[in-house]
């Protein structure tokens, strides 16, 4: 082989020649890792959710008091807090348990501690001479020379003045609202003593209180304040009988429920409420954990078992988390379980060695602190997520308050206590109702747009046409949004029958003028062939018109005057001003672009000979429309739909702003939805980083990808074949 | 197809029997191309829509004199007609179920623009004609703009001067001079407003940004700074009572207004914009009246809670934030395309990349806005701050919502539109002609710069083009990394370094929906609504027809020299 000297290249030559390949390289490398990214980032934010529960021992102390009657914590689980019944509240170091501070409250000995229900610092004691005091457990963080320090204080309420319970009080409990102070206390022959002050201020003084005392059965009960201090829950601890009772005011008092919490006879062995005191969990020696919820029924709220967890071995002590519906189960084998109720979920479990006296939560429920006796232990928690899981982000779940299982989400509130609906199905439900609304507007006009445009117009009409309506595919989906909420909602509304009557008019109005037509003389109909789209449009807006204008003597001949008390009266249907309706069609406008282009180069592209054989054979132009040229390009039409699908399951503004946003489960033309992309929309803004809200909505834009992705996917694969075959015909 | 044979056409066209013209489908013709019909009439009509309510709102309309009768009691009103529609009996008897006397088939009222909305609520009330006992179009009727409390109307009866009325011949000029005074008033304090105090407080801030940053590196000697501070707040004492002394120049006049019902208000003539007799104008007056608050749309600040005045600050927003997009787009989607078209080894492997960026282009924005907000704002952002911007703290510099993050949002959301246009191009460019290049000794960056660009540049424009609209149009994500409904400050202005990228902005698409859908008071928002959706459809129609007409331009261009 001879060889041929190749010109010089300069040496910068070269090196910009290396440069711009290594640069291109990378860039584009860079850019399509880039894209990658975002799945992988939206999984990566989305697997926490799913990561699993971890509990482990942390440290134990001995030596400690014996006389401890409750256990509390910091926010950061910096102190910890001993209240004694020698009167005395101490502060320890949870890395040492050494004495941090102290405070001696009262020279009195106490009885018994318990946290004022809803608060998680405030305290009522009851001391050996039954009178009960309130305080208060502060944790102040303060800055001294940038230094971080923890300040723990106890703070009296109520000016330090106390109430004194009579002298038989077995056990009693308390509720503190803005308004209100109520205090309920049993005696020991089984009669209940209520007593509430008006005002709760901190600088109120407690007196003149409102008493009242009702009768009730004797035993070992215990009684308890429910949700808003509006219910007592007062049951045997020993049989698990049970009384609910309604208190609206201390003087009117209501039982409204006599039952039992026994199964089969075996009475409970452990009850305690979850957070809210909406539930009461009761466990049995059978190592289930029951779920009472108050539910709504004919005779008001009333105790329901809605959940049933199973632990193993008999239940001995229960203990619920401060900010969540989880909660601890110790069973008799001294193993403990985290569980939680909304996903019914069991975590995790340990054993702690010895069943304990006390056991308490620190407020974020990453620490678990026991106390049998002397001895302490520390309990380092991984728990980010337990209200996740496949069952409660698709399936339906026993919420509290609820009559039912049911599909919901309802992602906050106001509430502390407030137990947040995290089911995606609504939301898939709404998203996939709105599309389908939206598909059923705009294929049939796409679709057949499409073939009119590529089969018969005049290629002069066409030249505007194709562009024209490929326009509107860059339309600002916000405007159509505004235009649809704001113009058309009410004029939809109020002119309801000649809308719903414009199915069938515009069809039948428009082939009897076609008919008309077709009876021109022939010089006519050859002059206009390929423009009839153009003589259409008037023809089409004509028709609107007249049907807008009759709409009162439409609505009086079919529906007795008025479609929509009509529709309510006959099919039950409530009508929203903004609804699936509106969203057909305005969605269906923002899609309507995305078919007709695609499915109009697919019919466009049908090899020539294919039609050209079919007429010379006789056929006429519609039967070589239907049985030749659009089941040669079905597979483009399929793959125009599913890309317009796509488009309108992800679209936001005009979802967002054209329905009302409610996340309910109704097949119903005429009530809104909230879909995956609006409830981003709206949330996301107000949701807090790293939250379990946060990234839930990152699944969901998850889902969204997946969902557009691989109708994408399946579309571009069709259409790739079609073109292999277009080019085999 | 079809339409270009000429023999089908003729076969086709010939005038059958009914029976025949049935049989042969051809009503069924007639539908699909009512189907196109009603594509185009929605483009059509939407747009129509748009731009008659959209342009209507700056016209001069007349005002009336309205005397009308309800429930017994007579009111006198001036007001614009803005309204005017026929409603069925049974939607009147809805609205009023109280109403006893017989009412006709269909009735018609009218919506009423009353303005006055402090001494008159509501500003826009509907009546029903039957009610009317008298309504006239009376020549002296001025239409006051305010800066406050929406329009007014009424006749004009005296000026005021520090509270003594001023005596003079022609009351209308008067009042029109002294009009002008307090808008050159006003610019002078806007003018050190936003020259002078807002500079200082920058500065301020930046000082103080300094002194915590030493504070942190365990500096703590700060006197020059304090000295600074010193000097600067003395400055700021001089501007600020210079301030003064303009505002109070401003308080000095107002102007008395008879209403209707004969009440006189008197409305501070700072609060006044600017004030017409629309009944007695020539056609060359509301023209140019008409221009002029066209203008104004387009250059002023909102007023009102967004609801009057302009969308400067939006438009503004808008377009910075496209150019930077696309500055951030076309590098990268050129070198993607190039890398994929040019240099990646052709396989299934590219294939598939190729069908994923395809795809990504039909991902929701949503999507995009989402991954933004997580990855740009909250790791990068956060990131950022930690590294950089430790004195700042709490308060986030970078790890909140603002322009870069919502630039780089979109310039990902479009770069699958860029990629695979220019890869489109690309691919049309004749392999004949990167082989002649390399035969003639070119390298094969010398090709691709020299010889593949400049071939491609129509595509990589149309792609860029495509971008920007799509870009534009996109309000979903924008809502999550950076658009807010009122920047206090634009994100270019004086101060180093000028391009402040951490600051939120206004966008128009955004606009639309807050003041659409949030504004309290939706009557008197609705037209600038339609005025902004009409100027957001116009820029974005104007850009893609740049995008068509500047593909053919260069297509044409290059084809003859590929020839």
């Amino acid at each position: 082989m001879a060889s041929y000297d190749l010109p010089k290249i300069s040496n910068r030559r070269r090196l910009i020649n290396v440069i711009t390949a290594r640069v291109i390289g990378a860039g584009g490398v860079a850019v399509i890792a880039a894209i990658v990214l975002i799945m992988g980032y939206l999984i990566w934010v989305i697997l926490p959710i799913f990561a699993p529960t971890s509990i482990e021992l942390l440290d134990e102390f001995d030596q400690l008091p014996e006389d401890v009657l409750a256990i509390g914590s910091d926010d950061s689980f910096e102190t910890v807090t001993l209240l004694r019944s020698n009167g005395q509240v101490e502060f320890r170091d949870p890395k040492t348990f050494e004495i941090a501070n102290q405070a001696q409250v009262s020279s009195t000995p106490w009885r018994d501690v318990s946290l004022v229900f809803p608060t998680t610092d405030t305290y009522a004691v009851r001391d050996v001479e039954d009178e009960v005091r309130f305080f208060r457990v502060s944790h102040q963080v303060r800055y001294i020379d940038d230094q971080r320090e923890l300040e723990q204080r106890v703070e009296p309420v109520f000016l330090g003045t106390s109430y004194q319970l009579p002298q038989d009080t077995t056990n009693f409990d308390t509720y503190r609202s803005d308004e209100d102070l109520r205090i309920v206390a049993r005696r020991s022959d089984g009669s209940l003593l209520l007593v509430e002050f008006e005002e709760a201020d901190d600088d109120f003084e407690l007196e003149f209180p409102d008493e009242n005392t009702i009768k009730g059965p004797t035993g070992h009960f215990r009684t308890l304040f429910g949700p808003r201090g509006r219910f007592l829950y007062n049951f045997n601890v020993e049989t698990g009988e049970y009384q609910l009772i309604l208190v609206p005011s201390v003087l009117r008092p209501r039982v409204v429920q006599t039952a039992s919490f026994a199964i089969d006879g075996s009475a409970p062995t452990a009850i305690e409420p979850l957070l809210g005191r909406h539930s009461i969990l009761v466990g049995h020696e059978s190592g289930e954990v029951h779920q009472w919820t108050l539910s709504p029924s004919e005779q008001g709220s009333i105790l329901k078992t809605i959940r049933v967890m199973s632990f193993g071995a008999s239940i001995a002590i229960l203990a619920s988390e401060q900010r969540r519906k989880g909660f601890v189960a110790v069973d008799a084998q001294h193993n403990a379980h985290l569980a939680y109720t909304t996903s019914d979920r069991m975590l995790v479990s340990i054993d702690l060695g010895a069943i304990p006296k006390v056991l308490a939560f620190t407020p974020r429920a990453d620490r678990l602190v026991t106390y049998s006796g002397a001895q302490i232990r520390t309990y380092a928690i991984e728990n980010e997520h337990p209200e996740i899981s496949w069952g409660s982000l698709w399936g339906k779940v026993w919420y509290e308050g609820y009559e039912e299982p049911v599909f919901s989400w309802q992602s906050s509130s106001a509430d502390t206590d407030f137990e947040p609906k995290f089911s995606l199905t609504p939301l898939l439900f709404g998203t996939l109702k709105a599309a389908f609304y939206a598909m059923i507007f705009a294929i049939p006009i796409a679709v057949a747009g499409a073939v009119y445009t590529a089969n018969f117009m005049s290629p002069g009409m066409r030249a505007w046409v194709k562009p024209g309506i490929e326009i509107m595919a860059a339309l600002p989906t916000v405007i159509l949004g505004f235009l649809a909420g704001l113009w058309l909602a009410p004029i939809v509304e109020d002119h309801l029958t000649s809308v719903l009557l414009c199915v069938i008019v515009l069809p039948l109005g428009m082939l009897l003028f076609a008919t008309l037509w077709s009876r021109m003389p022939s010089k006519i109909l050859s002059a206009c062939d390929g423009w009839s789209a153009a003589i259409a449009i008037p023809v089409l807006v004509f028709l609107i018109w007249l049907t807008l204008e009759f709409d009162q003597p439409l609505a009086n001949l079919f529906f007795n005057g008025d479609a929509k008390s009509w529709m309510y009266e006959k099919l039950g249907l409530e009508y929203d001003q903004r609804n699936a309706l509106i969203i057909g069609i305005a969605m269906g406008l923002a899609v309507i672009p995305t078919i007709f282009s695609i499915a109009e180069d697919a019919i466009y592209g049908v090899p020539q000979h294919l039609v050209h054989g079919s007429l010379a054979l006789g056929a006429t132009r519609w039967q070589t429309l239907v049985r030749v040229v659009l089941l040669t390009a079905s597979p483009g039409i399929f793959s125009a739909i599913m890309i317009g699908f796509g488009r309108a399951v992800g679209e936001t503004m005009i979802v967002l702003m054209a329905t009302g946003n409610t996340p309910i489960m109704d097949l119903n033309l005429f009530q809104g939805m909230r879909t995956f992309a609006a409830n981003i929309a709206v949330e996301m803004p107000e949701s807090e980083a790293n939250s379990t809200h946060f990234r839930i909505l990152f699944l969901m834009a998850l889902v969204l990808f997946l969902i557009t992705f691989m109708f994408n996917t399946v579309a571009e694969i069709v259409r790739n074949r079609l073109r292999t075959r277009y080019g085999n015909l | 197809m079809a339409t270009s044979d000429a023999v089908t056409q003729d076969l086709s066209i010939q005038r059958q029997s009914l029976l025949a013209w049935w049989r042969s489908g051809d009503p069924w013709i007639w539908l699909t191309s009512a189907a196109v019909a009603a594509s185009v009439a929605a483009v059509l009509g939407l747009i129509g829509l748009l731009a008659v309510n959209g342009l209507a709102h700056f016209w001069p309309s007349q005002v009336m004199a309205i005397e009308y009768e309800r429930f017994g009691t007579k009111t006198k009103i001036f007001g614009e007609l803005s309204e005017r529609e026929s409603i069925s009996r049974r939607q009147f008897m809805e609205a009023n179920p109280a109403f006893e006397e017989q009412v006709p088939e269909t009735v018609e009222r009218w919506l009423i623009k009353t303005g006055n909305r402090q001494a008159n609520p509501p500003d826009f009330r509907w009546l029903f004609a039957h009610d009317v006992i008298d309504s006239s179009v009376p020549d002296d009727v001025i239409v006051v703009e305010r800066t406050e409390w929406g329009a007014a109307y009424g006749l004009l009866v005296n000026i005021e001067q520090d509270s003594e009325t001023v005596d003079t011949r022609n009351l209308w000029e008067e009042f029109q001079a002294r009009i002008a005074r307090t808008a050159a008033i006003r610019d002078e304090i806007d003018a050190l407003q936003e020259g002078s105090i807002n500079g200082i407080n920058y500065e301020l801030e930046s000082i103080r940004l300094e002194k915590r940053r030493r504070q942190l590196d365990g500096n703590h000697e700060v006197s020059d700074l304090e000295a600074e501070e010193e000097v600067l707040r003395s400055e700021y004492a001089i501007i600020e009572n210079q301030v003064f002394k303009l505002t109070e120049q401003l308080e000095r006049d107002t102007a008395g207004l008879a209403l209707a019902d004969g009440r006189v208000i008197q409305i501070p003539i700072r609060a006044i914009i600017q004030a017409w007799m629309p009944n007695n104008m020539s056609m060359w007056g509301k023209l140019w009246l008409y221009f002029k608050n066209l203008w104004n749309f387009l250059t002023d600040d909102p007023r009102e809670a967004n609801t009057e005045g302009g969308v400067y600050p939006a438009l503004f927003g808008t377009v910075l934030m496209v150019l930077l997009m696309s500055a951030l787009v076309t590098p990268f989607g050129v070198i993607a395309a190039l890398y994929l078209r040019e240099y990646a080894k052709q396989g299934p492997l590219v294939q598939l990349i190729r069908i994923a960026v395809n795809n990504l282009a039909g991902v929701p924005s949503i999507v995009y806005g989402v991954f933004g907000l997580g990855f740009f704002v909250y790791f990068i952002g956060g990131s950022i701050d930690d590294l950089f911007f430790p004195e700042a703290k709490p308060a986030p510099t970078f790890g909140t919502p603002g322009l870069i993050w919502a630039s780089l949002t979109l310039a990902l959301l479009t770069v699958p539109v860029v990629i695979v246009s220019t890869e489109e191009g690309l691919t049309r460019i004749p392999r004949a002609v990167r082989e002649g290049s390399l035969a003639l000794g070119a390298t094969k960056a010398e090709t691709i710069f020299k010889v593949i660009l400049p071939m491609a540049s129509p595509s990589i424009l149309t792609g860029m083009i495509l971008a920007v609209a799509r870009a534009a149009g996109e309000v979903a994500p924008l809502m999550l990394v950076g658009v807010v409904k009122l920047a206090p400050t634009l994100p270019i202005d004086g101060n180093f370094p000028y391009l402040h990228l951490e600051r939120k902005f206004m966008h128009l698409g955004f606009h639309i929906y807050d003041v659409g859908f949030q504004s309290p008071n939706v009557d008197a928002a609705r037209p600038l609504v339609f005025a902004t959706a009409l100027l957001l459809v116009l820029i974005i129609i104007v850009l893609n027809f740049t995008a068509i007409t500047l593909r053919n331009r260069l297509e044409a261009r290059y084809r003859v020299s590929i020839n």
